[in-house]
């Protein structure tokens, strides 16, 4: 998969997008309980090919909280409290930091659900 | 009042409303990519709103409840960190700032402000134990 790609129809966050209309029926229906488990897609778990990858990156705001920040990189993530909590420092001290990398596609996924928590996430080549 | 401000939120979020525009960050920060964000926005701008949307819905019909489901806080979380959001872009908060004087007709807006975050940071508290200290190596959830 090259990274020239935009983002299409069958992109991974297009699929995320309609599962968040979906699950808006459904909450609407009053019919979900819990939250729905979203599958992971299987291409996620290849290795960026030769191209460059993808570098995730959080800025930092003056208003969300540390802990916040700290608590939606475990949650998104599944990172360690001490990573999550040293990502959030980067952020806090240096201004950005890198807390994802792969490919388009999955970075864009990942810019989604950040943006979806009210962090300021932005989306670069690597150089 | 949580009920009354998810009430008055919901239906003004919008990326074209500056009050609300914080909650739809751009993805692309360069000039250079203006055709990758706009096709960044085409996709996600009206998830966005609906997530906010249920969020808020949420927030309005559970206002009253005595117990909250994990998902209802979850939501409630975010809901919060939204109204948060908004208010402190009004506000125009910047780091460490001092808070306004009460004379200030800002100060009202500011305690809301503030007891928003204490309110969240509750909830993180509660919601933070799920997460097993030492991540999990197979993901989000």
């Amino acid at each position: 998969m090259t990274t020239s790609i935009p983002a299409a129809a069958g992109s991974g966050l297009a699929r995320r997008v309609e599962a968040r209309q979906v699950e808006a029926r459904r909450v609407e229906s009053r019919q979900a309980e819990t939250m729905p488990v979203e599958a992971e897609e299987t291409d996620l778990k290849e290795t960026p090919n030769s191209d460059r990858p993808w570098l995730v990156i959080v800025w930092n705001d003056p208003i969300n909280l540390m802990s916040f920040v700290t608590f939606v990189f475990q949650k998104l993530f599944g990172y360690s409290k001490e990573k999550a909590t040293k990502l959030m420092l980067d952020v806090h001290h240096k201004g950005r930091a890198v807390v994802s990398s792969g490919t388009r596609e999955r970075a864009e996924l990942d810019v989604y659900r950040l943006h979806e928590h009210g962090l300021w996430a932005t989306m670069e080549q690597s150089t | 009042m949580l009920a009354t401000m998810s009430q008055q939120l919901s239906p003004v979020v919008s990326p074209d409303d500056p009050m609300t525009r914080r909650l739809f960050p751009p993805a692309y920060p360069e000039q250079a990519a203006r055709g990758a964000e706009l096709e960044y926005r085409n996709l996600v701008d009206s998830a966005l709103i609906n997530h906010h949307r249920q969020a808020f819905a949420i927030v309005a019909e559970t206002a009253e409840a005595d117990t909250l489901s994990e998902a209802e806080l979850n939501t409630w979380l975010s809901a919060v960190g939204s109204m948060r959001l908004v208010l402190g872009t009004r506000l125009d908060v910047s780091e460490d700032m001092d808070p306004p004087d009460p004379s200030d007709p800002t100060a009202p807006e500011y305690a809301l402000y503030e007891l928003l975050g204490q309110l969240q940071y509750l909830m993180i508290e509660v919601l933070s134990a799920q997460f097993p200290d030492e991540g999990r190596p197979e993901g989000a959830l």
